[in-house]
């Protein structure tokens, strides 16, 4: 009796603590599965010098695969068979990154709930339910489709996926990496649908920006004039990305004018949250006429969260007929911002509107017939399968049109019918981007460069090249629809094809440029192109600053190095600062005898606008008034637009860059009230009203802290968080910069991969940094060691052997993969 | 004394080693084989001190070798130190050991009793 109470009670004890437990919202993981040192999350803790195995067997290789790792841990794969190169680096990625990729690819198909259960709220059911109703897994579906009909592409993906499949099955409890140890789950399989998911990740990041709702409401409350002046197309077009008037000489698409038939009412859809406008990046190449060595030098740096496992994973592959070098996304084959011994390129966004919301007409309740060229037209109904841990799996209805999929509706965040339009996204479209990469990778001239952005469609971006045979150039790629006069703007009636993207602008019509006269092409996300070029081109948000900084930069500089190119990288300038404040100053009358004896608050605001008046508009991290200027100008720009903002249904507030100009021109008295008081405001109030409030605002800040002073690098708080948000494995890092100046560094977001190469004759010259490091694994010295060098606007110079031979200088450890030896 | 010193050894030894090829729970396993075969005068204790000095060393080794601030990262998530963690770790194995050593101590009283 006494045995079985004791068995029974052991027994009792091991199975509850072999499995997981939900306590409200937090998942405790295996306690003694986890915590066991020989198996558990010890075992994902590495020394400093942790290197790999020498020797391991990768069943499916052809020919043995020699990597070879540097001191930052970046693989040098050198396969000998195009084939296994790309099992290779499905294989090696995954080593590193596979939580990472798996999580991703997750979120993007809307299968978080799956892992992570309801989670607060419903959040992550409805996080999925968005992903699924904006059809981000439907769009990745198509790709896949497309991709794998091209047999070049298609062995590429699959051997890639091929590799990460053997990683994966290789897997025992104790080498999962951490976080699958932390939420108790495992991987699945790979397949090909994943790099296409990951793919519509980036587009969904990058290419789904719009405000047609909010400026379909604007256009209702304020009339086409007033929104003309808020919000005017071009915002901003000084110093575009190609400036070229009159160089336009082609006979452009024209499309029959159709009236914009917009719906009754102000539209009350609270909508889904979007592509972050902060969201940027910045490229250049300067010509050898411009460099101290006589060779190009391009420039990348893409703007995206800065997050832990890093966004980027830096790797080298050389095989048959390549050789390249630079950022890979994990989960995606190939090089996508990088060099080879003849090119180089690198990314930012194109800047344009690719979304549309088209109005539905339902005949009747059921939906199960729409209005389209005056007739019933069938709907499809697709019932999406959402997988809850530990909770009932929910089904969710989403009707498809012509148009696309309808993400707002009578079960989703709608309350009326008025909310029944559908999403039309570029992304949706079949299209083969790994194409453009594979060609890329390999690409040896300009020539080479523009047939390999033939095959790219989305998201759009602006690339730039340079080639050590001395050319330069940038061309904005991406499948454009041909867009009338204001067309995108607004919500659209769909119930007639006719307003639809019924052609796209010819490849040869984009927009690009050849070794212009200047020396130099640049993009940073401004609007791309001067007033002749003739198609119309419209965004949420064009830059306004970033770009101009940038080309007065490279204006200016002669015999230029890599050391100017760091220091422009890193540059701190907030144009916007520069604009903005001796305006705000201006209007300010600080009486410094009466705040005297108003006593600290009156001491305090003699003391912040010393800090202003003195501030030199560099957000460096020792900087006070930047700090500031930040609280000032955000509580000034929300006061002044507070007539929107108060508004019940959603709107969008002018660009920065379009306040100010209004300002300066005194435009928009109208807004000056704050509808909030009884008085009539003047801008004077405003002003006096913001920077009063700002500064009480940040003596609460010091107060807090217990500090005398508020460095910018502080009041930022540059954070560089984990994944799934886990706070104990993201840093918070000294960082300077700001979203309108170069280096672009937000709170949260900011240069994701810092990379210059210079082009040079007798080799290329690359140097990289990104914060963050090759290892996913928070265990493990590599998981962040290259963040104290960006953070303090360092860089590693790039180790681009051209054989295994010459890498001894740089290599840390070298791993072979072989194929199973064959059977006798 | 010495038996129990031996039992404690043979219950560490024979964890580590199974647990190179079975799950965590394998502990157990070699406790309760330590418990059935080498019985002390302090069966429970026996498991709970192999078990917990393999679970203690291997934590500690770990700790003190490894470069990524893991175990610090971890207890945080928990909301404890690491010095609680480490404790944490050993008093799981510690107990699971022990429960399973006494367990299998009592099989051997049985089948001595019935043969006897």
């Amino acid at each position: 009796m006494k045995f079985f109470l004791s068995l029974f009670g052991t027994l009792a004890f091991i199975l509850l603590l072999d499995r997981s437990w939900t306590v409200g919202d937090t998942r405790i993981p295996p306690l003694g599965k986890f915590l066991d040192p020989l198996n558990g999350f010890w075992q994902n803790a590495e020394p400093r010098n942790h290197i790999g195995p020498e020797d391991l067997r990768v069943n499916g290789l052809k020919q043995r695969v020699i990597v070879q790792y540097d001191s930052l841990l970046i693989p040098h794969i050198f396969a000998t068979d195009e084939e296994d190169l790309y099992m290779a680096q499905g294989f090696v990625t995954a080593q590193h990154r596979l939580w990472q990729m798996e999580f991703q690819t997750l979120a993007a198909a809307g299968r978080l709930s799956s892992i992570l259960g309801p989670g607060p709220d419903n959040v992550f059911i409805e996080y999925d339910r968005r992903q699924r109703r904006l059809g981000v897994p439907f769009a990745a579906q198509n790709a896949a489709e497309m991709m794998v009909q091209d047999p070049v592409q298609k062995a590429m993906l699959e051997r890639y996926t091929d590799g990460i499949n053997r990683y994966i099955s290789s897997l025992r409890y104790k080498d999962l990496p951490l976080e699958y140890k932390l939420m108790d789950y495992e991987p699945e399989p790979w397949t090909v649908l994943k790099c296409g998911l990951l793919l519509k990740s980036m587009a969904q990041t990058l290419n789904m920006g719009d405000k047609d709702i909010e400026m379909t409401n604007a256009l209702k409350l304020y009339g086409k004039e007033m929104v003309d002046l808020l919000y005017p197309d071009p915002d901003c077009d000084i110093d575009p990305i190609v400036n070229n008037p009159g160089g336009w000489n082609f006979n452009p698409v024209n499309l029959a004018e159709t009236v914009n038939s917009l719906p009754e009412g102000l539209v009350g859809t609270d909508p889904m949250p979007k592509s972050n406008p902060d969201l940027g990046s910045n490229n250049w190449a300067v010509s050898g006429s411009r460099t101290a060595t006589g060779a190009p030098i391009l420039c990348n740096d893409p703007h995206l969260d800065t997050s832990l496992p890093s966004i980027w994973f830096a790797v080298h592959l050389n095989g048959p007929d390549v050789n390249v070098m630079g950022a890979s996304i994990p989960g995606s084959p190939g090089v996508i911002i990088g060099f080879n011994d003849s090119i180089a390129w690198g990314v930012t966004n194109a800047q344009r509107d690719l979304v549309d919301w088209y109005k539905i007409t339902y005949q009747d309740a059921r939906r199960e017939h729409y209005l389209l060229d005056g007739e019933w037209k069938s709907t499809e109904k697709k019932v999406e399968e959402i997988v809850v841990r530990g909770g009932r799996t929910v089904y969710d209805t989403v009707i498809y049109t012509h148009w696309g999929p309808v993400p707002y509706d009578r079960n989703f965040r709608g309350d009326d019918d008025l909310t029944d339009y559908a999403f039309r996204w570029i992304a949706h479209d079949p299209s083969k981007e790994a194409t453009t990469f594979y060609k890329l990778n390999r690409a040896k001239n300009f020539n080479d460069y523009m047939e390999a952005l033939d095959h790219y469609a989305s998201p759009a971006q602006n690339f730039a090249f340079a080639s050590v045979s001395g050319d330069i150039a940038i061309r904005i790629q991406g499948k454009f629809p041909v867009r009338r006069k204001d067309e995108g703007k607004f919500v659209l009636d769909g119930s007639q094809t006719a307003n639809g993207w019924n052609a796209f602008i010819p490849l040869e019509q984009n927009i690009m440029e050849k070794n212009p006269v200047r020396g130099f092409v640049s993009s940073a996300n401004q609007y791309p192109v001067d007033s002749t070029y003739p198609y119309y081109i419209t965004a949420t948000n064009y830059e306004a600053y970033r770009n101009r900084r940038i080309n007065n930069v490279l204006r200016r500089l002669n015999g230029i190095t890599v050391t100017d190119m760091m220091r422009l990288q890193n540059d701190n300038y907030n144009l916007h600062a520069a604009e903005a404040l001796p305006f705000l100053l201006g209007q300010l009358a600080v009486d410094t005898a009466a705040l005297r004896d108003e006593g600290p608050e009156g001491i305090a605001l003699i003391n912040a606008y010393r800090k202003l008046a003195a501030w030199d508009y560099f957000n460096d991290k020792d900087a006070e008034g930047a700090s500031y200027f930040q609280a000032w100008w955000s509580d000034f720009y929300l006061r002044l637009w507070d007539e929107m903002l108060d508004q019940p249904f959603p709107m969008a507030l002018p660009t920065e860059f379009n306040t100010i100009k209004l300002l300066k021109e005194n435009r928009i008295a109208a807004f000056y009230d704050i509808r909030s008081t009884e008085t009539r405001e003047s801008l004077r109030d405003l002003v006096h009203t913001s920077f009063a409030t700002s500064v009480a605002r940040i003596e609460k800040w010091k107060e807090d802290r217990g500090s005398d002073r508020v460095r910018w690098a502080d009041y930022k708080d540059t954070y560089v968080r984990h994944l799934a948000r886990i706070e104990p494995l993201g840093y918070h890092v000294q960082h300077g910069g700001h979203g309108n100046a170069v280096n672009a560094s937000d709170r949260i977001h900011g240069p994701s991969w810092r990379m210059i190469v210079s082009l040079e004759k007798t080799g290329i010259k690359a140097y990289g940094v990104y914060p963050g490091g090759q290892s996913g694994n928070p265990g493990s010295f590599h998981y962040s060691d290259m963040l104290e060098a960006w953070s303090n606007g360092r860089y590693y110079r790039l180790a681009f052997p051209k054989r295994p031979e010459e890498m001894q200088p740089y290599l840390f450890y070298e791993t072979d993969l072989n194929p199973r030896e064959k059977e006798n | 004394m010495k038996k129990f010193v031996i039992q404690v050894v043979v219950i560490a030894l024979l964890a580590y080693m199974l647990e190179m090829f079975l799950p965590w729970w394998s502990v157990a396993i070699a406790a309760a084989l330590g418990g059935l075969f080498l019985r002390s005068d302090a069966n429970f204790w026996a498991g709970f001190c192999g078990v917990g000095t393999l679970w203690f060393s291997a934590a500690v080794v770990i700790d003190i070798t490894s470069a990524g601030d893991l175990a610090d990262k971890v207890a945080s998530i928990m909301h404890i130190n690491e010095s609680l963690l480490i404790i944490f770790t050993c008093l799981t194995g510690a107990l699971v050991g022990g429960m399973a050593s006494y367990t299998g101590s009592l099989v051997t009283r049985k089948k001595v009793a019935k043969s006897g």
